[in-house]
């Protein structure tokens, strides 16, 4: 049953990136063609522009799936199963309670251990610290003449000062 | 032209993005679309890599997302900046000015 549901989630997500996807692949398609490209050239140029497109859906579906509600209340629940045990086990006179109390913190921590290594797959790990961003600066001459606070301004300045 | 490829130091490109959701909601496309023109076009992000950070930023609470219909039509998902994203935008932009003006100093005395 569970695994029916994550299943689903996850197909779910999987449209959902998808369609986001797509949307911005075919307006970049668009453009290019309103520049005069050809179809097909204009076809190669979105996807090169785009980048490795199967890598950035799963990318985009494992943050997803881990930010997922249901996933988040399952944390929070075994967040709480542990506290609880810790709580019995530290104020609970009777050792047959306190035992109660490691069993819980040990389901809890167990079963945390478990959800953390499920999703430590090569692509959650690339999500979890992030791929490089891609960045590129033209040194080129296509900038008008500019005021002199305009050149000295780095471009990442330009986009952050534009008010 | 000549360009130069260069990593994007950590942290720079969710500072782009916070900047520009500040002014409005806007779909993927649209926040690329934006930083070019900002940018005079000097700088140029990879698409495809601006959703991994989107999600990211999403997770973290400084954006929130949801489905509308686009300038033509289509269904897209709009992305806008939340309370907290507002305050990370603050502090991102602080922590840039910062490291501007160490930069430069050294650039000016070395």
């Amino acid at each position: 049953m569970t695994h029916l549901f994550k299943r689903f989630a996850r197909t779910a997500i999987n449209f959902e990136v998808e369609e986001e996807l797509r949307f911005h692949i075919e307006l970049l398609r668009r453009e290019y063609i309103r520049q005069g490209l050809s179809p097909e050239a204009a076809q190669g140029a979105t996807l090169k522009r785009f980048g490795d497109l199967e890598h950035i859906k799963n990318q985009c579906v494992e943050i997803s799936r881990r930010s997922h509600p249901c996933m988040r209340a399952l944390k929070s629940f075994l967040l709480l199963v542990f506290l609880t045990g810790f709580l019995v086990r530290v104020f609970s006179a009777d050792a047959d309670v306190r035992q109660i109390g490691n069993m819980l913190m040990a389901v809890a921590a167990l079963s945390r251990l478990l959800l953390y290594a499920r999703g430590l797959s090569p692509s959650s790990f690339l999500s979890r610290t992030g791929t490089p961003s891609r960045l590129i600066l033209h040194a080129g001459s296509q900038t008008p003449v500019a005021a002199d606070h305009e050149r000295t301004r780095t471009p990442v300045e330009r986009v952050i000062s534009d008010e | 032209m000549a360009s130069a490829r260069t990593d994007l130091m950590q942290g720079t490109l969710e500072l782009l993005i916070l900047k520009t959701l500040a002014r409005e909601s806007m779909h993927g496309y649209g926040i690329v679309q934006r930083i070019h023109e900002a940018a005079e076009d000097l700088l140029k992000i990879e698409d495809g890599s601006l959703y991994p950070a989107l999600y990211r930023m999403e997770e973290r609470g400084w954006i929130q997302s949801e489905w509308g219909l686009s300038e033509n039509n289509r269904r897209a998902k709009f992305y806008q900046l939340t309370r907290r994203g507002r305050k990370q935008l603050e502090a991102e932009r602080a922590n840039w000015e910062r490291i501007s003006q160490a930069v430069n100093r050294v650039l000016q005395t070395a």
